[in-house]
């Protein structure tokens, strides 16, 4: 029983960790371009563009990164495959056109407003940057955690360049898949209902830090 | 406002400290590690059971330093990533595949290593009269002449697993074409899937026996039991083996060639695997029946028609 049970908090602190960490990292890029694409008018082809991408089937991401990654593959060198690190790129990429669509809807319009508010009130190039990005944080915040919930929820990437190996590259989305796969749907739905109840209190705890910072 | 805006960027600067220390930390990890990896592909049913962490464990105690990665996937799947040098070793079966990967220069060092039997399983009812049957050849013309007049159905594991090769080839042994009839239905899922399935639906399939022995001490099976079971019947004995890639090279192959050893010093531990959980082995050691079983199998490599006729 206590093996069964180091197996899923195992599980579970491996999935926190690999996309959490896919989270940040696309965040440090999707958050920067969100706010580039706020600044620019006429960017309609570019929006529905990113805002198509957002359904990506992640089997097909999965796919196309494991042909990429794969040691006949144009970066089999760089020997990713069958890594968490694999994982966590791929879910990165995985959520940037849902971070840059739902945080650019957040900065758009008031963006321009503020910086141009802040700049000629005298302050500084950077210091409009900070305040237009203070402003909008709830909104980038919501936009970070419905990016973590599609990168911990997906199951495609994890299963193509993850490999589900035991103890390296199992996340929750793959040991679910297992366990069903085997029959074992009892302990397929412990794990499900530790995914839910993470997903639930990622967004509470973020939410409530926004609240406090907000005060 | 300043102060404030001071303090944010402070806080970013933080931010991107930590995930560049993560990543390099996440990198290093990777690229320093001491350990030697040897990816082994390797059929579901098989990965399913829990013989194979239980191998690996033994393995890992005898030769520290080393982690063996199991990446479970259906025999075609399995041979694809052998091929493309995704996993250095591959334990699959499914003969006429094999061979194909052998004879193409993919895979080399085969050993059998387990062998089980193949079962037909339905509903206690049993209206398509497969108890009885003196061939599975038989039990399947029984099952065909039942499907076409509308009292039963069948559930194909459709998913070009070992298994459903040797469904296809038993159907074409056996001069008969089901699909396109309602009564066959591809489930393309894995084993245990299609046998819950086939007990949702009261329906028969083709199954190994070590996973419908697994699902039925579990109790999930409440309304399928075995129809037709014959080990002296070739068409049923499902053989497992082994195969190194031919594209895996250094201390992994080191490694994996000691682990397909290791497999067949340690023929015991499959003997009596499972044999407490679910009151009989679900495999047998090939070591009993070598030679049986490697002419079996070059007849299976070599008779057996993959798809319909």
């Amino acid at each position: 029983m206590s093996q069964v049970f180091s197996e899923i908090l195992d599980v579970s602190l491996r999935s926190i960790y690999v996309s959490g960490f896919a989270t940040l990292l696309s965040a440090s890029w999707s958050i920067p371009a969100a706010y580039l694409l706020s600044l620019r008018r006429r960017v309609v082809v570019l929006e529905a563009l990113i805002e198509s991408l957002v359904g990506m089937p992640t089997v097909l991401l999965g796919l196309l990164l494991f042909l990429l990654l794969s040691s006949s593959g144009p970066l089999g060198f760089l020997k990713l495959l069958y890594t968490p690190q694999a994982i966590i790129i791929g879910q990165a990429i995985l959520i940037t056109p849902l971070i840059i669509s739902t945080c650019y809807r957040a900065l758009r319009g008031f963006a321009t407003s503020y910086l141009e508010l802040a700049l000629s009130l005298g302050a500084g190039r950077s210091q409009a940057v900070m305040l237009v990005l203070r402003e909008s944080a709830p909104g980038v915040a919501a936009s970070t955690i419905m990016g973590f919930s599609r990168a911990v929820g997906e199951l495609g990437i994890a299963m193509m360049v993850g490999g589900n190996i035991r103890g390296f590259t199992r996340v929750m989305t793959t040991a679910i898949a297992l366990d069903v796969a085997r029959g074992e749907f009892e302990s397929a739905i412990i794990l499900g209902i530790i995914l839910l109840v993470l997903m639930i209190m990622t967004a509470i705890s973020v939410k409530i830090l926004m609240g406090v910072r907000a005060q | 406002m300043s102060r404030q805006t001071c303090m944010i960027s402070r806080r970013l600067i933080a931010l991107a400290m930590i995930l560049a220390a993560a990543i390099v930390a996440g990198s290093a990890h990777v690229l320093l590690s001491s350990e030697v990896r040897i990816r082994i592909a390797t059929t579901t049913s098989l990965y399913a059971t829990g013989l194979l962490d239980e191998l690996k464990r033994k393995f890992e105690e005898k030769y520290p330093g080393v982690r063996i990665e199991f990446i479970a996937a259906g025999t075609g799947a399995a041979l694809k990533y052998a091929e493309r040098g995704d996993a250095c070793a591959v334990l699959v079966h499914a003969p006429s595949l094999e061979k194909q990967y052998v004879e193409r220069g993919v895979l080399e060092a085969g050993v059998i290593f387990a062998y089980n039997c193949f079962i037909i399983v339905g509903p206690g009812s049993d209206p398509a009269e497969v108890r009885g049957s003196r061939s599975v050849i038989e039990a399947f013309r029984r099952i065909y002449s039942a499907g076409e007049s509308g009292k039963i159905i069948f559930i194909s594991r459709g998913d070009l697993s070992g298994t459903h090769l040797r469904e296809l080839g038993i159907w074409g042994r056996a001069g008969l074409n089901p699909a396109g009839g309602g009564w066959y239905r591809e489930a393309a899922a894995g084993m245990e899937q299609t046998l819950i399935i086939a007990n949702e639906l009261s329906a028969y399939s083709l199954a190994d026996i070590g996973s419908y022995l697994r699902l039925r001490s579990e109790g999930k099976l409440p309304s399928l039991v075995i129809l037709y079971a014959n080990p002296d019947d070739p068409d049923m004995i499902n053989i497992y083996s082994a195969y190194v890639a031919k594209a895996c090279s250094g201390d992994e192959k080191r490694y994996a060639l000691l682990f397909l050893k290791f497999l067949q010093e340690n023929q015991d531990q499959i003997r009596v695997f499972g044999e407490r959980e679910y009151g009989q082995p679900l495999f047998r050691p090939a070591d009993e029946n070598i030679e049986k079983l490697g002419d079996l199998w070059s007849e299976f490599a070599s008779g057996m028609e993959v798809g319909f006729p």
